[in-house]
């Protein structure tokens, strides 16, 4: 075991709290080498400045906080800020808007170039323990469904296969003008995760990790989502 | 490192053994295994009876001990056929005498709710006591018939046992076990069976342990499931993968939807899990998962008698249009290939028949063929190396066939096992008599042309399988 990945379990139980935040989530895929878009949590309007200057492109700006959990729906995540403009107009929004709500900070995430959206996921089966799941992800992953199942862990060459049943290829092999899914790296991902899942199952209950983007540059996981049991 | 042998080895490997609830009654279930293994099994036979006595079991006189505890010998497997409330007692003696191989057959145990889970624990805590292997309860235990070896406690008068052969089947369903068992005694030459394993409740013993005893067991070459849970999911998916590399593992989990799992759980205490799960588990681990029950005969048909196909191309030979447009229709439904023939293969059909018989594949010899043209269509096809699987369709309702010309001819190349060859017989008398007589040389012949396409379907994806998973065919 990581002796920070178990550092940030122990610290978030402590708290009291199920769900990681963001941050904290992707900081343990970044412990294991997983290649997350640049970000930066901030916790003044210079910061963010600052953070968008370095990453030289659009970013997404996002609440961190154990309050807001349903970002989306609060209106907590801001996609596309392509100005210092907009991102001081962000930051104060976000600030008076969750005075209240015990911000740990503001995540200031590089944007990634468009592409397939996916996702990997983890749960604990009652049968089989924690098993992990990749397949087309998005807003409409469970109406699409399209998702392939592996005990963790899984060895790259499991997880390759998995990638090769799901259902949709067509949206693998570069689809209207997208580029084709590195598969290799993203079966790297999932054998990643699929490790993590197994050796912190006294901590995980579940995961998701929706989206990740492929793109041509390669596989980025986008957000991240890790409950405790 | 030095492989622990497997539990059931020992069950099968016994050399005494012992039926406890041995009834003098013949329709009995006590007394159908006492009979079965009086007649059959090649180690010494000892009978418990309360009542004592001497018996004649298959012509031979036995006593009856009162108690297993009166007999002096060691006693390597047993088996307990008395109702569930005498059960834990009859186990406890078993502890006692040192048996630690236990077979337990009778119903009423979890599988009937809480005074049935009552005496299960029961059970369940002599087996630790005493460190006993336990088979069931609620199960028919096992067969064997090369090894004279039937705790089935269904008379053979009623419940035909197939001869000895090549697949086993393991199931948690005694029901599903003895009808599968019934049906294989009456297909084709009926020699099928290696091993078959009946474990019920699975107090002890579970799946885990049947695949992988199978997987290692030598004189079985297919292993044919029934399953509606996991005892041991994990255990199970990762020595089925080890083991579907070796011999093809097949059949039906079913429990695949909430109805189902209230059905399972009125049955063998079943609990359902995830089917979405299960699929992809036993997909990735090669099992070649099975939906209905028909389909089982033909599996076993074409899995125990068929070389693998080394590819996914197929040729149809047949002397209908509506069959060959069918099967071929079924053809990339079961994401197969029709076969482009080589040119010299062509060329060859090309000059032995009439000009309006269509020689391109699929290849139809049309109502004018005669079984001199089957004889020469097949054999063109099943030369060609682009060839990997050749689907015999015959409508035997043509005024030139002979159909015991038909019969030898593909007796005569579905021998030569150096491809998968696959008949289909459509139609009424003759149809029938052909696929009689040739099913019952265990030829891999079917009613319709889907069937016999979907086998070679089914054959192409296991071969697809273990080329992925590195083996060379």
């Amino acid at each position: 075991m990581n002796v920070q990945i178990k550092e940030i379990f122990e610290k978030v139980k402590s708290e009291n709290r199920k769900v990681l935040l963001e941050h904290e989530a992707k900081e343990i895929l970044r412990l294991l080498d997983l290649p997350l878009p640049p970000s930066k949590l901030v916790k003044t309007e210079e910061e963010a400045i600052k953070a968008f200057n370095e990453f030289n492109g659009p970013v997404a700006m996002k609440v961190m906080s154990p309050k807001v959990l349903h970002k989306t729906d609060e209106q907590a995540v801001k996609i596309g800020i392509a100005t210092v403009e907009e991102v001081k107009e962000t930051f104060n929004d976000y600030m008076n808007r969750f005075a209240e709500k015990e911000v740990v900070g503001i995540l200031v995430e590089k944007m990634i170039a468009k592409g397939v959206e996916l996702i990997i996921g983890s749960q604990i089966d009652k049968t089989f323990g924690p098993v992990i799941l990749v397949g087309p992800g998005g807003i409409f992953v469970e109406a699409l469904k399209d998702v392939v199942f592996r005990m963790c862990p899984c060895s790259l060459e499991q997880a390759l296969s998995a990638i090769d049943e799901i259902k949709t290829q067509k949206l693998l092999n570069g689809f209207r003008g997208l580029a084709p899914v590195n598969r290799e790296q993203l079966a790297e991902i999932m054998s990643k995760l699929s490790s993590l899942a197994w050796e912190y199952r006294e901590y995980i209950g579940e995961m998701d990790i929706n989206p990740l983007i492929a793109n041509s540059d390669g596989v980025f996981p986008v957000d991240a989502r890790i409950i405790l049991k | 490192m030095i492989r622990m042998s497997n539990r059931i080895t020992n069950f099968f490997n016994a050399k005494s053994f012992c039926v406890i609830g041995a009834s003098t009654n013949l329709l009995k279930p006590g007394g159908v295994v006492a009979e079965n293994f009086a007649k059959d099994f090649p180690g010494k036979l000892f009978l418990v009876n309360p009542r004592g006595g001497t018996h004649i079991f298959a012509g031979k006189e036995y006593t009856l001990y009162k108690s297993v505890l009166d007999i002096e010998e060691e006693i390597d497997t047993a088996i307990i056929i008395v109702p569930a409330k005498f059960a834990p007692q009859a186990l406890e003696e078993c502890g006692k005498k040192n048996i630690k191989n236990v077979i337990v057959t009778t119903g009423g145990f979890a599988e009937i709710g809480e005074e049935g889970v009552a005496i299960q624990n029961r059970m369940n805590e002599i087996m630790k006591t005493y460190n006993i292997n336990v088979i069931g309860p609620n199960c028919l235990g096992l067969y064997s018939p090369a090894l004279g070896y039937d705790t089935i406690f269904l008379p053979t008068s009623k419940l035909k046992r197939p001869k000895p052969g090549n697949v086993s089947i393991f199931t948690q369903s005694g029901a599903f076990g003895a009808a599968f068992i019934d049906q294989l005694a009456r297909l084709g030459s009926g020699n099928w069976i290696a091993r078959f394993i009946s474990y019920g409740n699975a107090s002890d013993i579970n799946e885990a342990d049947c695949i992988e005893y199978l997987g290692e067991d030598e004189d079985t070459k297919m292993i044919l499931v029934y399953l509606e849970d996991f005892k041991n999911g994990r255990k199970f998916m990762r020595t089925l993968r080890e083991v579907s590399l070796k011999k093809p593992v097949l059949g039906i989990k079913a429990n695949r939807t909430e109805a189902g799992a209230k059905a399972g759980a009125s049955h063998t205490a079943a609990l359902s899990s995830n089917d979405a799960i299960v699929d992809d588990l036993l997909q990735e681990a090669g099992f070649q998962r099975v939906i209905t029950w028909d389909e089982l005969e033909d599996c076993v048909i074409s899995f125990a008698t068929q070389p693998l196909p080394k590819g996914n191309k197929v040729a149809i030979v047949t002397d209908g249009g509506g069959a060959g447009v069918m099967a071929s229709d079924m053809v990339s439904d079961c994401k197969l290939q029709l076969a482009k023939f080589s040119p010299e293969i062509q060329k060859k059909m090309d000059e032995i028949f009439p000009v309006f018989y269509s020689t391109t594949n699929p290849v139809d010899i049309t109502g004018s063929a005669s079984a001199k043209d089957y004889e020469k269509a097949l054999e063109a096809v099943y030369e060609d190396p682009g060839v990997d699987a050749v689907v015999n369709i015959c409508i035997p309702s043509i005024p030139n066939l002979d159909i015991n010309e038909y019969i030898e001819i593909t007796r005569k190349i579905a021998s030569r096992k150096e491809k998968t060859f696959v008949t289909a017989l459509i139609g009424g008398e003759e149809a029938d008599y052909a696929y009689d007589v040739l099913l019952k040389e265990d030829f891999a012949v079917f009613k319709s042309p889907g069937s016999a396409i979907r086998a070679v379907g089914r054959l192409v994806e296991y071969a697809n399988y273990l080329k992925k998973r590195g083996k060379n065919l």
